[in-house]
């Protein structure tokens, strides 16, 4: 069978990528690891990692990664920095160098675990202890200390955290489902905060942390939500009532789909369709036909495929974003007894 | 790169040739070894990040950190260390907050979609003026207050350029909400729906100035139930096959007045469908159906288990119409929903 997707191409993309960005994507400096991790899973859906990233390239990622790790006492938070801005942490001492985030130490662990890693070096104590430090009394997350955000993207960082680590120390469940059934909005959708608008992106975020928590019958109407997003699908899948399809929702959407049991009532062939249109010559893919790519339109492009072609690609966990393969791997691994 | 409005770009002179700042060893970027996704920096942001991680690591706390914060962040808006240190600073420094809000004013320009931007815009207004004080006035007494005028005209602004930029309506949430200033929100809404009826955040922000913050089981009386339902079905008119309007009685009604779904938005889809001037559009629209399913549902609740069977066929019957003829594209998930009906 002829390949649906050009893979030679969108793995060298994403090399490219782990090797150097542009000057034009100075606004990602602080988020590398996330690009990071969405180049990883990009490469292990197209089942190109290995070949892509020889065993000793993979070890030196995993050592940078680690060099992300803020040690022990350090800083107001525990858990992983965005990227290596600062330096290393034995040169600079001072707090803003030793800030991490939440979405970072998510990132973080998932590169690890695809880079082969078995999170023996990571600090758990710290990070759990920061995951319920940044819970706030109404069940959300902020992603670090010093800030007023906070919003489902942080309690499914936390979610995915806790589950990977095997400790739910930090997460109290009932507050973080009380606050996602708050973000269920009057047309089934979810979103950001009560009355707000319902949003693809947030979706994922209260459906899939709901998911790794056990909760899913905590949502007042499953049917209703899972209506609110296959009816997201107008050829590929949009992002928000009337707005045109964007090809990272393959995944947001796409993913929240497969979680809440919708995966047959999809009109896959039309999602196909629309993800080859966001193909870029150059590699990658683009959120609409004809744009340039980035690493994150290019990773949830190809994952939201992956989940329309199982007999062609490796199944990716909707949940964790990780495959299958290294999901099962996680009860293997002995941090989770600590 | 520059932005108009952003006083602090005086002097485009490298740093290192800045009389202002010999006395500043820059601490150069170090990533380690095999470092992932490096980026290939402009020789200008490398420079200002090296005097940054300078003052930073000094703990300094002065007017140039607070230029030097801001040029960061504008070459690299999601820089979330720089903004915590830039909040830090405009307090310890003790700086014109009107001056700041130009500032993030000028930046928004530039990266609308930033979400760090609000939410320092959020903190600098609630310094300027918390709600605590202005809550002390009537609501015609706060709008006037040139803190809250200069925001919604902001928001407001930020909305004529992208009328559905989600973090800006987030921000007006915010704003309206905390200061309370729901009286005038109904008619920011109207405004926004006329300009562009299709446009699903204005609908949603209906939704918010309708309910004020209440809790989704407060029931609705049933003369405003009546009014959103001749609000909503006027707009139907306007462009059947639109999803806004729909979802928004539809989902308002289930939530806090589910009879007016039967007695008040079903008469009236019905007399728009049967009208010759908006019978094709009306019946070959999904919308209208998949409501009727919804209607039809919450009518059959409503009655003893032993009278619903009629109404709950008509839902299955209507299932089969979506799935076969009107939306063929989602035709699994109505032959799902078909079996679904009355459970």
């Amino acid at each position: 069978m002829a390949a649906e997707l050009a893979i030679n191409a969108h793995a060298r993309y994403f090399k490219h990528c782990l090797t150097m960005l542009p000057a034009e994507t100075t606004s990602l400096d602080a988020t590398r690891m996330t690009i990071a991790q969405l180049c990883l899973v990009g490469l292990a859906t197209l089942g190109r990692l290995e070949d892509t990233l020889p065993e000793k390239r993979r070890a030196e990622m995993v050592e940078w990664i680690y060099a992300q790790q803020i040690p022990n006492g350090r800083g107001g938070y525990g858990g992983f920095r965005g990227g290596s801005l600062f330096g290393p942490h034995d040169r600079c001492e001072y707090e803003p160098a030793n800030s991490g985030n939440l979405a970072a130490t998510y990132s973080a662990l998932c590169s690890l675990l695809l880079l082969g890693d078995d999170l023996s070096r990571v600090d758990k104590q710290a990070v759990v202890g920061a995951i319920r430090s940044l819970q706030q009394e109404s069940g959300t997350f902020a992603p670090h200390p010093g800030t007023t955000e906070r919003d489902p993207r942080f309690i499914y960082c936390a979610c995915a955290i806790s589950t990977i680590l095997g400790d739910w120390s930090g997460v109290d469940k009932d507050a973080a489902t009380r606050y996602i059934v708050g973000c269920c909005n009057y047309d089934g959708g979810l979103t950001q905060m009560p009355f707000q608008e319902s949003h693809g992106g947030h979706l994922y975020c209260c459906i899939a942390g709901l998911s790794l928590m056990g909760r899913l019958d905590a949502l007042p109407s499953r049917q209703r939500t899972l209506q609110w997003a296959l009816f997201r699908q107008s050829g590929g899948y949009q992002g928000r009532a009337n707005k045109a399809p964007d090809v990272c929702y393959s995944f947001w959407v796409g993913a929240s789909i497969e979680i809440l049991g919708g995966h047959d009532l999809v009109d896959s062939s039309a999602v196909v369709h629309f993800i080859q249109q966001c193909e870029s010559t150059i590699g990658g893919l683009s959120k609409w036909p004809g744009y340039l790519p980035d690493p994150l339109h290019a990773a949830l492009g190809i994952v939201g495929f992956s989940f329309h072609r199982p007999e062609q690609f490796p199944h990716i966990s909707p949940e964790l974003l990780l495959p299958a393969s290294v999901v099962d791997r996680l009860q293997t691994l002995e941090i989770r007894r600590r | 790169m520059r932005i108009d409005g952003c006083s602090d770009i005086e002097d485009p002179a490298p740093l290192a040739q800045q009389a202002a700042w010999q006395d500043v060893e820059p601490i150069a970027q170090d990533d380690g070894p095999s470092p992932i996704c490096p980026i290939a920096y402009t020789d200008e942001y490398r420079e200002m990040m090296g005097y940054l991680r300078a003052v930073m690591a000094a703990g300094e706390e002065s007017a140039r950190a607070l230029a030097l914060s801001g040029r960061v962040i504008q070459a690299n808006p999601g820089h979330y260390t720089a903004w915590v240190y830039r909040k830090r600073l405009v307090e310890a420094l003790a700086s014109d907050i009107g001056a700041e809000l130009d500032w993030v004013s000028a930046l928004s320009a530039k990266h609308p979609k930033n979400y760090q931007l609000w939410h320092h815009r959020e903190a600098l207004v609630e310094r300027l003026w918390p709600a605590r004080a202005a809550l002390a006035l009537p609501e015609d007494q706060r709008l006037a207050n040139p803190v809250l005028r200069r925001e919604l005209q902001f928001v407001g602004s930020a909305l004529d350029e992208d009328a559905k930029n989600f973090h800006a309506w987030s921000y007006r949430q915010w704003l309206v909400a905390r200061y309370e200033l729901w009286a005038q929100e109904l008619a920011f809404v109207d405004t926004m729906i006329s300009q562009d009826v299709r446009n699903n955040s204005a609908w949603n922000q209906r939704y918010f100035a309708v309910l004020r913050g209440r809790p989704a089981t407060t029931q609705l009386d049933a003369a405003l139930a009546r009014a959103e339902v001749a609000y909503a079905v006027e707009h139907i008119q306007f462009a059947p096959n639109n999803d806004s309007p729909w979802a928004y009685v539809v989902g308002l009604l289930l939530r806090h007045a589910p009879a007016a779904l039967h007695e008040e938005l079903l008469p009236r889809i019905r007399a728009l469908a049967a009208d010759p001037g908006f019978a094709p559009a009306m019946s070959s629209t999904p919308f209208y159906w998949s409501a009727l399913v919804d209607i039809h549902e919450q009518q059959a609740r409503a009655l003893p288990p032993a009278e619903r069977a009629p109404l709950l066929d008509e839902a299955r019957a209507i299932c089969d119409r979506l799935a076969t003829q009107v939306d063929i594209t989602h035709n699994r998930y109505w032959r799902f929903r078909k079996t679904a009906v009355g459970a």
